[in-house]
C-alpha cells in the first residue's frame, strides 16, 4: 500500500507539472494574440500563463534550488516543452543566406549544410527558432557559428554577410495563380576576421 | 465495512492507476524504442561529430546549447560531462563523442534484443538526453518524445517475458499491477499530448480552412509532395484539417471507450504514418506509433494478469 501511495504521489506530481507546462504553452499562444480568440482574452491569458509558470518555479530566482530541481526533472522526463506543434498555425519557413566576399572581389552564395537529412532537419529547426524573441540574445552568436562552419570550407573568404530570411509561402489560391514564395530579410550580420557588426 | 466517499474515490483512483496487465505492451514498447534509438543513431551517424563538436569544429558548437541548458539548471546531463570524463582519462573529444554514439547504438540494439534491458534503457535515455540537451537549439519535437518514452521505459518493470534477459536468467514474472501502472502513465501522457496539441490547433484559423495543412506540406523541408499534386485535393484539405483537430482533442475520451478505441487508434496511427511519409518526419512518426501501439494497441489485460494480484515491487 505504501508503495502504491508513493507511485500515486509521483503520478500526481508528474502530471501536475505536465499540466502546468502544457497550459503555460497554450496561454502563451493566446497571450501573443496568435489565435482566433478575441483580443480581450490576451490579457487574461498572460495572467494565466504567469500562474502556470509560477507552478513551475520560473518566477523564483535563477539559482533557486526548487526551480532548478523542477527544471532538471522536466528536462529528464522530456516534458519541458508543451505539445503545440504547428499550433495555432504553421509558422513561416526561414533560411539563411551567406554572402562570401573574396579578396579578389568575387561574391559567392552559400548556406550552412549537413550531410544527412536528419541533421538538415535539425538545422532547419534551428533557423526557425532564431526569429523568436527568446532567442534574441543568442541570435548573433548562432549566426556567427553557422557562418564560421561555412568559412572553414572557404578559408580564402575575407568577409561573410549572413542574412536570415523569412520565406512566405503562397496560399492555395496564390499558387493556382502562379505566384511563388516571397522572401523577406529579417536580420543581417557582417562577419570578418577582424570583428563583426550588425547592419 | 462502509467506506466514506473520499476513501471510495481514493480506492477507485488506485484501481485506475494500478490495473493488472500482462507485459505484452512492455515488449512492444521495448522493441519499438530499441528500433527508434537504433535508427536515431544511424540517421545521425555521418553528422554526429559535426552536430556535437565544440565551437569552431562543428555546426554551431556544443557549448552554446549546453550554456542555454545550464541556465535552466546546471545539473541537467549533457555531452560536455562525458567529454570532461574522457579528458581526465586522456581521451580526446572526438573519441568521447564516438563512444557516446557507439553507446547509443549498442543500447538500441540491446533493447531490440532484450539483452541487459534495464541498463540498456538507462544508457539510451542518458546518452539521448545528453545529445538532446547539448544540441538544444537543434532539437525538435521527436527528441522530447524520445526522452519521455525512454524515461518511462527505464522506470518500467523490465525485463519482459519475451526478452533475452528472461530467457537467460529465468526471472520471475513482474507484478501485473506495476506493469499496469506504467502502462497507465504512458496512456495518460498520450492523452495530454493529443488534447493540448488539438486545442492549440483549434485556436488557429488555418486548421479550419485547410491552409495550415497546405502550408505544412509545402513548407521546406517537409515538402516531399509536389504542390501540383496537392492542389488536386484542395477541397479535402479543410475537412482533413478539422478532422485532425477533432481526432486529437477527442482522443483523450474515445480512446478509453472500448467500442471507439480501435477507430481512434487507427486514425491516430494513420495520421502519424502520413506525417512520416508525406513530411519526412520518420523518427517523430515512429516514436509516436510505438507509444500509441504500446499504450492502447496491445490487448488490455491477460487472464493470467487478472488472476494475479500483489504489491508493487
Amino acid at each position: 500500500m505504501c508503495s502504491k501511495r508513493i507511485h500515486a504521489a509521483w503520478f500526481g506530481t508528474h502530471f501536475f507539472l505536465l499540466t502546468a507546462v502544457c497550459l503555460g504553452g497554450v496561454f502563451w499562444l493566446i497571450a501573443q494574440g496568435a489565435t482566433i480568440l478575441p483580443s480581450v482574452c490576451n490579457e487574461y491569458a498572460r495572467k494565466a500563463e504567469l500562474g502556470a509558470t509560477w507552478c513551475l518555479g520560473k518566477e523564483a530566482g535563477a539559482s533557486n534550488p526548487l526551480r532548478r530541481a523542477i527544471a532538471t526533472y522536466l528536462h529528464a522526463a522530456g516534458i519541458q516543452a508543451g505539445y503545440s506543434f504547428f499550433a495555432p498555425n504553421v509558422p513561416s519557413h526561414h533560411r539563411l543566406t551567406l554572402e562570401l566576399f573574396h579578396d579578389d572581389g568575387r561574391v559567392e552564395y552559400e548556406s550552412p549544410h549537413a550531410r544527412s537529412k536528419a541533421a538538415a532537419l535539425r538545422l532547419d529547426s534551428l533557423l526557425d527558432k532564431l526569429p523568436e524573441e527568446r532567442y534574441e540574445p543568442v541570435r548573433e552568436v548562432v549566426l556567427k557559428m553557422l557562418a564560421f562552419s561555412v568559412w572553414r570550407e572557404h578559408p580564402d573568404v575575407k568577409r561573410i554577410r549572413a542574412t536570415l530570411e523569412t520565406v512566405h509561402l503562397p496560399s492555395i489560391t496564390d499558387f493556382e495563380h502562379g505566384k511563388a514564395e516571397t522572401i523577406q530579410p529579417m536580420f543581417s550580420f557582417d562577419f570578418s576576421l577582424r570583428g563583426e557588426k550588425q547592419q | 465495512m462502509r467506506l466514506n466517499p473520499l476513501h471510495r474515490a481514493w480506492q477507485r483512483f488506485l484501481g485506475f492507476l494500478f490495473p493488472s496487465e500482462s507485459d505484452m505492451w512492455l515488449t512492444v514498447f521495448r522493441i519499438g524504442l530499441g528500433l527508434q534509438v537504433t535508427l536515431y543513431a544511424l540517421f545521425l551517424r555521418s553528422d554526429w561529430h559535426y552536430l556535437f563538436a565544440s565551437s569552431g569544429k562543428g555546426l554551431v558548437g556544443r557549448e552554446l546549447g549546453e550554456a542555454i541548458t545550464s541556465f535552466d539548471s546546471p545539473v541537467i546531463p549533457k555531452l560536455g560531462w562525458l567529454i570532461a570524463v574522457g579528458r581526465n582519462l586522456n581521451m580526446s573529444e572526438e573519441t568521447m563523442l564516438t563512444v557516446a554514439w557507439v553507446g547509443l547504438l549498442s543500447a538500441g540494439c540491446l533493447l531490440l534484443l532484450g539483452l541487459l534491458s534495464r541498463p540498456a534503457a538507462i544508457v539510451a535515455w542518458l546518452v539521448h538526453l545528453c545529445a538532446a540537451e547539448s544540441g538544444g537549439l537543434l532539437a525538435y519535437g521527436a527528441d522530447n518524445f524520445m526522452t519521455t518514452a525512454l524515461f518511462y521505459l527505464m522506470l518500467s518493470p523490465l525485463p519482459d517475458r519475451y526478452s533475452f534477459d528472461h530467457w537467460v536468467t529465468k526471472t520471475k514474472p513482474k507484478n501485473p499491477q506495476a506493469l499496469g501502472f506504467w502502462r497507465r502513465v504512458l496512456q495518460v501522457q498520450l492523452c495530454f499530448v493529443y488534447f493540448i496539441g488539438g486545442v492549440g490547433k483549434l485556436l488557429g484559423n488555418g486548421w479550419w480552412d485547410g491552409s495550415n495543412l497546405w502550408r505544412a506540406l509545402i513548407r521546406p523541408p517537409f515538402n516531399l509532395v509536389p504542390p501540383d499534386l496537392l492542389i488536386r485535393f484542395k477541397y479535402a484539405l479543410p475537412l482533413l484539417g478539422i478532422s485532425i483537430c477533432l481526432i486529437e482533442v477527442s482522443y483523450s475520451i474515445f480512446i478509453w471507450i472500448k467500442k471507439t478505441r480501435l477507430i481512434w487508434l487507427v486514425c491516430i496511427l494513420a495520421m502519424h504514418v502520413a506525417i512520416g511519409l508525406l513530411m519526412g518526419l520518420y523518427l517523430f512518426a515512429l516514436v509516436m506509433i510505438v507509444m500509441n501501439v504500446a499504450a492502447f494497441g496491445v490487448p488490455c489485460t491477460s487472464k493470467r494478469a487478472q488472476g494475479t494480484s500483489g504489491r508493487i515491487e
